[in-house]
């Protein structure tokens, strides 16, 4: 019983943040019910879940960063580079079991690329990064060599679109990828860790905290769920287009953003990301069927995350602005 | 007259261009408090830092009971008993009390292999601490950023204590603190003394040294001038050797 309370006031308690998202979300299906008739049904409500997958591991993955004071701007293209990857094998004829670990691998080694010029290299997180789109973009292009990979054998789809005593593979897999990075966070000597490091860099070294560790393995630990997302990705469309994951790194951001965490590190809500991630698909999902272009979907986007932080500010909630004021 | 718990040879630090410390000699000794005095920009900090592994000296090397040592990181001086509490605190201002005071040596079990926090314990023996300290802080799930500076310097000074450290180092830790929080302060660096520990207590405030320092240390730009027993000496002369008129400093400074 104790148990069940904990779980509950830990795992999925919820803020005035959360709250406001929860509300949001619901309000803008009833707008959207009533603004088109294709919208209330059950075929659109899986759409919407389906294509939050992605961005709701990718989201997980980027919380932590944020929350370190971290960020990767490059983790759409990663997860191209991982989808390419797991094209390859399947196109290949690969056997299945290759097929599921070579996206997490190519995810982990690509997060162990970015942690080599961000934690070791010192590159601001931001810049490096950056740097690494550009380069990140272009290998996508010269693998693709200007075409897609399409109709890729359904080897994943029929792994990943199975149930599991009724419950969608992909629901369990993010249902578990939620717990194991929640435990990590909350549970865990790491999580304390990141949080210091998060609050103060310096502050985090002079306590004793390996601080290069953690922020290595953090990144590790978004590339490989983004790998994960890529498998899912691949799974579900069959096909590798040349923009993969363009517009990914921002809604992520966008969405962690939303859901709590700090901009600034220190502070994060895990749940506020899932909430944060439902809401921007709802909105892109439901402007696309009231008739707005899909061209506008980066608009929505970037309009929310300025809209939060813009608010923020104002209300002078930016976090952790209270206790630089303490320590003024 | 016992083996000193530490012993600083030579210990020199640049910074590029900047001599922060040269040549400096020191002994520490157990159930002693020490005090380091100075003006701004002596080398008290930069000192200490050296002796809690946050900073690598330049020259010269550390020897504790006997035995060299080289600290590469915070963790290493901890480990051989150093716990420092900082003149800017390096607490985290987003973690809470119990969090701050375990923050990298945290008590854990291992599940599957995985550490998980014993959360329960760790809070058990902070509230401990804190009533030994007789620390009044009503909530302490709080986060420390909310908490008042004195209760912050309780914290670190909780933090010190929980490390069982044979040498407590504190750099001006009433410099914030109003009267009753600073005889508490005092009265601790005495306790830690008593218990075996060695303590070393850097403070611009002389009156506050000489009712607790049984040693007192002065430092003038990056060097040590002065080493006086806190009863062989007095407030007048003190004051003399941190500004540079004592004729000790001056013949010091004109040799060098
Ligand atoms: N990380 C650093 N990089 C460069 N210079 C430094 C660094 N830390 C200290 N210094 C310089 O070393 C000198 C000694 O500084 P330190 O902080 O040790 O003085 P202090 O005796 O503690 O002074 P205060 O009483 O003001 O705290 C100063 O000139 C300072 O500017
Ligand atoms: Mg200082």
């Amino acid at each position: 019983m104790n148990a069940v309370r904990q779980f509950r006031n830990g795992v999925i308690s919820m803020n005035g943040r959360e709250w406001s998202l929860l509300v949001a979300c619901l309000l803008a299906i009833v707008v959207f019910a009533v603004a088109s008739p294709h919208y209330a049904t059950s075929g659109n409500a899986i759409t919407v879940l389906r294509n939050s997958v992605e961005l709701l591991l990718i989201g997980l993955g980027m919380t932590l960063l944020l929350a370190m004071g971290g960020i990767d701007v490059s983790i759409g293209i990663v997860m191209g580079l991982a989808a390419i990857a797991i094209g390859r094998v399947l196109g290949a004829d690969g056997n299945p079991l290759l097929a599921l670990v070579v996206g997490p691998l190519v995810g982990a080694l690509l997060g162990c690329v970015t942690a080599a010029v961000v934690v070791l290299g010192r590159v601001p997180a931001i810049v490096g990064t950056l740097g690494l789109l550009g380069v990140y973009r272009t290998a996508v292009f010269v693998l693709l060599g200007g075409q897609w990979l399409s109709g890729l054998p359904a080897t994943l789809t029929n792994l990943l679109a199975a149930s599991v005593l009724g419950i969608p593979v992909p629901a369990l897999v993010i249902a578990s990828a939620y717990l194991a990075v929640w435990l990590a966070l909350r549970r865990t000597p790491y999580g304390l860790h990141l949080l210091a490091i998060g609050n103060s860099e310096e502050k985090a070294r002079l306590s004793g905290i390996p601080v290069v560790k953690v922020r290595f393995m953090t990144f590790v630990v978004s590339g490989v769920l983004t790998g994960i997302a890529a498998t899912f990705y691949v799974a579900t469309y069959r096909n590798v287009e040349m923009s993969i994951g363009s517009t990914l790194a921002l809604d992520a951001i966008a969405a962690v953003i939303l859901g709590g965490t700090s901009i600034l590190g220190g502070r994060c809500s895990l749940l506020g990301t899932v909430l944060g991630v439902l809401l921007l698909r709802i909105l892109q999902n439901g402007l696309l069927l009231i008739g707005v272009p899909s061209l506008w979907q980066p608009v929505v986007t970037g309009v929310l995350i300025i809209g939060v932080l813009g608010f923020e500010a104002i209300s002078n909630r930016l976090p952790l602005a209270r206790f630089q004021r303490a320590r003024a | 007259m016992t083996e000193p718990f530490l012993v600083a040879r030579n210990i020199a630090k640049r910074f590029g261009a900047l001599t922060a410390l040269a040549d400096v000699d020191l002994e520490i000794r157990s159930g002693e408090v020490l005090a380091l005095l100075g003006d701004n920009g002596a080398g008290k900090s930069t000192f200490i830092k050296i002796l809690a592994g946050a900073h690598p000296p330049s020259d010269g090397e550390l020897v504790i009971e006997g035995s060299p040592v080289a600290f590469s990181s915070p963790k290493d001086a901890a480990a051989s008993g150093i716990a420092t509490i900082f003149q800017e605190l390096a607490l985290s201002e987003n973690l809470s009390i119990a969090e701050n005071v375990f923050l990298g040596r945290e008590l854990k079990r291992s599940i599957f292999g995985i550490p998980f926090l014993k959360r329960k314990e760790m809070r058990q023996r902070v509230d401990g601490l804190l009533q030994e300290l007789d620390a009044h802080i009503s909530d302490p799930e709080a986060p420390v950023g909310s908490l008042s500076g004195g209760q912050r310097q309780a914290v670190a000074i909780c933090r010190a204590l929980n490390l069982n450290a044979r040498l407590v180092i504190m750099d001006e830790p009433t410099a914030a603190l109003a009267v009753a929080e600073t005889r508490k302060v005092l009265a601790l660096t005495r306790r830690l003394a008593a218990r075996g520990c060695a303590v070393v207590l850097i403070s611009h405030n002389i009156s506050e040294v000489f009712e607790v320092a049984d040693r007192i240390v002065v430092f003038r730009r990056g060097r040590k001038v002065a080493e006086r027993l806190a009863a062989e000496t007095n407030h007048e002369e003190v004051v003399s050797l941190i500004t540079g008129a004592h004729p000790d400093v001056r013949a010091l400074e004109k040799t060098n």
